[in-house]
């Protein structure tokens, strides 16, 4: 079997359906496309050894195509508050760069996510963070607050969570208890882009450290496989379901590690997604859990593991 | 940042101290308030928990008048008001169509302001009082304090006057005495009375 590695394509528009065509040929799977003026960028999921091909076939196309170890992936990005204290820079900034490793942020601002003793998390907060992959949560400068805090902003949540704050990561590690998976320190609240190449510095121990927990998810998912591929689940509702092609956003099916986002009202579309079959006389609903998003009125498809539906598409 | 003639940021936490001292210097470019604030005190202790700055503003910037960017020359027909610089152009018209009607408010062109001789009579049009940017500096100090101070320190007591401010925040309830007991201090290590 191919091992399919998560890649980004960035070139131009001209001719940018050849690579598409391609990548679609060898097996692989596009997650994403972004047109931005004249310039593409395709997060996509591609056969290991044909990686060299798609750049061969790039090159005069003047495509680049670099590893991108969040294609796949979608993550929340935890703010205290949506307030100026912590918008636009440190939580946007962190979300921007990791959408440049691919993945598919959202900004979860809270409504009270200040305050030692005020902080708390609402069960629409607290449902929203648990429907993605992982939660980054970015925090403030002071270890008194991080320690006394972060408790409550947790409860709940059973994602993997990576803390940023401005104490070291040796002071993280020490003031939050229980342990959670991953640590940046030296980024708290800051009032300035991101753009030192100290603070650039400290964004790629980010990505490394969100790469890290999501690979050792990855792992566990590799003992015991899901019963389809998410992207592949989502080729096949893109190509089933005609509404998705009229949705406006940026990415009417979103891919997560262990399931989809599609953007289309539960109510109306649950049954019918429910009964699409994926391969001879299997529908998703023998396959995946088709639950109502607790963002807007969206459809959560969560897949379950072979060990539990003995089917593997 | 070009240095306020003191700037100084206190706190028990060192990280803390750190952070705060780059936010204040980020929020103060970003306002452009450095020109405005001479010296700059501030405390914060997140076990208290307490943020205090205290400090000095420079010399008030004074009022604008027309003659500080425009010429005034009257002339038989009409008096001519030549623009220098556009910044106040919005508030000098306004003023002007209050004044003398927008009929008689003649602009040809973006740096040239016409009125005819009889309307404005003798009036010296060159001490005209355009703008006061004093006026809304109070609320930008106090707004870039505000910005500065940790955002669930919610509870506030704030002064300026006479050049001097101080904003005090906490999460909970402020002593009656917080002004004697911690601010009064901080000026004095600033060699002011309050």
């Amino acid at each position: 079997m191919t091992t399919l590695v998560p890649v980004t394509y960035k070139g131009g528009v001209y001719r940018h359906d050849e690579i598409m065509d391609l990548i679609d040929d060898l097996g692989g799977y596009i997650v994403q496309k972004h047109v931005m003026a004249q310039d593409v960028v395709l997060q996509s999921f591609v056969p290991r050894d044909d990686i060299d091909l798609i750049r061969e076939v790039a090159k005069p196309l003047a495509g680049e195509v670099t590893e991108a170890p969040l294609v796949g992936t979608e993550i929340a990005v935890v703010s205290p508050s949506l307030e100026i204290h912590h918008l636009p820079h440190t939580a946007c900034d962190i979300a921007e760069y990791l959408r440049r490793s691919g993945a598919k942020t959202n900004m979860v601002g809270l409504a009270r996510g200040f305050g030692k003793r005020i902080a708390n998390l609402n069960d629409e907060e607290r449902d929203i963070i648990n429907e993605h992959d992982l939660a980054v949560y970015a925090l403030g400068n002071f270890e008194e607050c991080i320690r006394q805090k972060f408790p409550v902003l947790r409860q709940g949540i059973h994602v993997p969570i990576v803390v940023t704050g401005a104490p070291d990561r040796e002071t993280l590690m020490r003031i939050i208890d229980p342990p959670v998976e991953g640590y940046v320190g030296g980024v708290g609240r800051i009032m300035h882009r991101f753009k030192r190449p100290e603070e650039l510095a400290k964004l790629d121990e980010l990505v490394d450290e969100v790469s890290r927990t999501l690979d050792a998810r990855r792992d566990d998912l590799a003992r015991d496989p899901l019963s389809i591929f998410p992207p592949r689940l989502m080729a096949i509702i893109g190509e089933r379901i005609q509404e998705v092609s009229m949705l406006t956003h940026p990415t009417p099916v979103t891919a997560q590690m262990e399931g989809l986002r599609v953007k289309l009202p539960y109510d109306l579309y649950a049954d019918d997604m429910r009964s699409l079959e994926v391969a001879d006389g299997i529908t998703i609903g023998d396959i995946a859990d088709v639950k109502p998003s607790r963002m807007r009125n969206y459809i959560l498809i969560r897949i379950k593991p072979f060990s539990e539906t003995r089917i593997l598409v | 940042m070009p240095p306020l003639n003191y700037f100084v940021v206190e706190s028990p936490d060192a990280v803390g101290r750190e952070a705060y001292e780059r936010i204040a210097a980020d929020v103060l470019q970003d306002l452009d308030l450095i020109k405005v604030i001479d010296r700059l005190h501030i405390y914060v202790d997140p076990k208290v928990p307490i943020f205090v700055a205290a400090g000095m503003l420079r010399h008030m910037p004074r009022a604008i008048r027309v003659s500080d960017f425009a010429n005034v020359n009257p002339g038989e027909k009409g008096i001519v008001i030549d623009i220098g610089d556009e910044t106040y152009l919005a508030p000098l018209l306004q003023k002007l169509w209050a004044r003398f009607g927008k009929e008689s408010v003649d602009q040809p062109d973006r740096f040239t302001i016409v009125l005819p001789a009889g309307v404005a009579g003798e009036e010296d049009l060159g001490h005209v009082v355009v703008a006061d940017p004093s006026e809304t500096l109070y609320k930008d100090v106090i707004y870039a304090l505000q910005y500065i101070a940790p955002e669930g320190f919610k509870v506030r007591r704030q002064y300026i006057r006479d050049e001097k401010f101080y904003y005090v925040a906490s999460e909970d309830t402020l002593p009656g005495d917080i002004v004697e007991t911690m601010v009064r201090p901080i000026f004095a290590k600033m060699g002011v009375t309050l």
